[in-house]
């Protein structure tokens, strides 16, 4: 008898174990589907229709929304605008974060303090930074133009001038940024193996050779994640770009492919052109995260 | 100590020698925290500038070139930009639909962390594979149909049983709050946690007769208070921040929270600078604040996001 209830307890406590993981699991789950999971499938079938918002009807109809947004010039536009914006945004920001997370790797007085200052915008909402950023900009009574003033130069009119609008969105980007980027490679950097150094400084080689040999290819995967998160973040912008120059800024120079969905999806309320968008976005972020991968080589200590 | 070391090497580049002289030491330190000084002070002028302008009067405002401080502190700005603008109404909305946020987000993500962790079942790793998915799908994959499913809710706003007709989860508390109230993120973290708890007190309560809720709720959760604070801070901070989301699915002002307020003021009127930076700085004040007394939390969960 005493032989007997050992494993019928344990029979017992698996099922009870089965069941309180189903009710623990079941409302992220059924959350999970019905905001992530029915989406996205849903953008990708929506991609191929006409959704007619008022009636609810949904009609099949091929490739015309591809067709309809590739002869857009808005929406070309809006492609080579968000590569521009990556292509100055996420190296400058990146390159900046390297260097503070080796200066402030240092141990030193006021190092915290440095750090949470450098931090601080990542923290901070994207629309109130901008608003504030845009009082900056101000052409006349701006700081940023003042500043200028200062070396002699005669700024521009900075978010009304088509040629300077994605310019100044960029610098408000980078200095967003670069918080966060810092944070990662600070971390990568704390985490790295003492013994290597210790190593390195018995075989007698010099500061300079050790942060070549060891501590750049040390901090490949951590580079690796940056660039992809980066990249990711950076096609993915909008509310810096919203608040800084409303409505694709001065003559479109600031639409990008997220400001176009959603003017497509909730101004126009063309629901099926503006999941085509989405998904062309959606194969610009696949393809990058594929390249990026092939160039650092396979990392399989990041994700 | 180790830190020094390793990273001794990227600040002096120019000092070959480990043993260099007391001088040379010094004024690398020297050189240090004046270029950490300077960065520092980049990253604050926004701030500072935000704080300078919501004090000025509007002469002050309208000099040119623009004076450094004011001339007058001129602090009725916030009670003034409170009544021009409903900053407080805005306020509201995005406290509360934070604090739902961070409470929902911690029971659901919880839950779904612990059981994934500690409690064997089938289809349990399928389930994970799930929830680690989700945490990479683009915002951008998914928003046009998240905004179609919220207007589509069955028997809301004027809906019917197909949720035709009306306007269903749109301008509602429940719009703002459902769909943005689970992050697979928090599940993933929520894991992690649990995973490191050792088996031996769960085996104990198990022993003494306790159900497995129990165990989860009264044994284990406690333990894993550093994840209720790094999450709950997460998700505070990201639902405040918020703007896609609640600019898409609200229209009603009496619904706004504080940063689609904040946007649709400065289209409005964008003269009112003093008003304008008075809000944002109540709009940024309080993550600023919470962000300095739980740096530790903040700081581990987003280094935490990055490297696993």
């Amino acid at each position: 008898m005493q032989r007997d209830e050992r494993p019928r307890r344990t029979k017992k406590f698996g099922h009870e174990r089965g069941r309180v993981a189903l009710l623990l699991l079941a409302p992220s789950v059924i959350h999970l589907v019905w905001w992530i999971g029915i989406p996205v499938v849903a953008t990708f079938a929506l991609a191929f229709t006409d959704y007619d918002i008022l009636a609810g009807t949904v009609t099949f109809n091929g490739l015309d929304n591809f067709q309809e947004i590739f002869s857009d010039s808005t929406w070309n536009a809006s492609i080579w605008h968000t590569v521009v914006f990556t292509f100055f945004t996420v190296p400058v920001a990146m390159a900046i974060a390297v260097v503070l997370a080796l200066l402030l790797n240092v141990k030193m007085r006021g190092s915290a303090w440095y750090r949470t200052a450098v931090f601080m915008p990542h923290v901070t909402a994207t629309v109130a930074i901008a608003l504030v950023w845009m009082w900056m900009f101000e052409p006349r009574l701006g700081v940023v133009n003042t500043m200028l003033g200062w070396v002699g130069i005669d700024g521009p009119v900075w978010l009304a001038d088509p040629d300077w609008a994605l310019t100044a969105v960029i610098v408000v980007s980078i200095w967003k940024g670069i918080g966060i980027k810092m944070l990662i490679y600070l971390a990568a950097l704390q985490a790295m193996p003492n013994d290597v150094y210790e190593a390195a400084k018995i075989d007698g080689a010099s500061q300079v050779r050790q942060f070549f040999s060891i501590t750049l290819p040390l901090l490949k995967p951590a580079t690796f994640f940056v660039l992809v998160v980066s990249i990711i973040d950076s096609f993915q912008a909008f509310d810096q770009l919203y608040v800084l120059t409303p409505d694709g800024g001065p003559g479109n120079s600031t639409t990008v492919m997220t400001y176009e969905i959603y003017r497509t999806a909730f101004k126009e309320f063309n629901m099926g052109a503006a999941c085509a968008q989405s998904v062309v976005l959606f194969a610009f972020l696949l393809v990058l995260m594929l390249i990026s991968r092939r160039l650092t080589g396979k990392e399989d200590d990041v994700r | 100590m180790s830190a020094e070391k390793l990273s001794a090497g990227a600040a002096t580049a120019v000092t070959p020698r480990t043993s260099r002289p007391l001088l040379a030491r010094r004024l690398r330190r020297v050189a240090l925290h004046l270029v950490l000084g300077t960065v520092s002070l980049a990253m604050a002028i926004p701030f500072l500038w935000m704080i300078i302008t919501s004090l000025k009067t509007d002469p002050d405002l309208a000099s040119y070139p623009p004076g450094l401080l004011p001339r007058i502190w001129d602090w009725d700005n916030y009670p003034e930009a409170l009544e021009y603008a409903p900053f407080g109404t805005y306020f509201r909305n995005s406290l509360f639909i934070s604090l739902g946020h961070t409470a929902l987000n911690l029971a659901l993500a919880s839950m779904a962390g612990y059981a994934l962790a500690r409690l064997p079942f089938r289809g349990s790793t399928v389930i994970f594979m799930g929830v680690l998915a989700t945490m990479m799908i683009p915002t951008y994959t998914k928003i046009v149909p998240q905004y179609l499913i919220a207007k589509g809710i069955p028997f809301f706003g004027g809906n019917d049983y197909l949720g035709r007709g009306g306007h269903g989860w749109l301008d509602s508390w429940w719009g703002l709050i459902i769909p943005g109230a689970l992050t697979p993120f928090a599940i993933f973290l929520f894991r992690q946690f649990y995973l490191s708890l050792p088996r031996e007190l769960e085996e104990a309560a198990r022993i003494d007769g306790m159900g497995e809720f129990g165990i989860y709720a009264r044994v284990m959760t406690p333990l894993v208070k550093p994840a209720i604070a790094t999450v709950g801070l997460l998700t505070f901070e990201s639902s405040w921040n918020n703007f896609l989301w609640p600019l898409i699915i609200t229209t009603d002002t009496d619904l706004r929270v504080i940063q689609v307020g904040l946007s649709a003021f400065q289209q409005a009127d964008q003269n009112a600078w003093a008003y304008m930076m008075a809000g944002t700085t109540l709009a940024t004040v309080p993550m600023v604040a919470l962000f300095l007394l739980t740096q530790r939390y903040f700081v581990q969960g987003f280094a935490n996001s990055g490297i696993k």
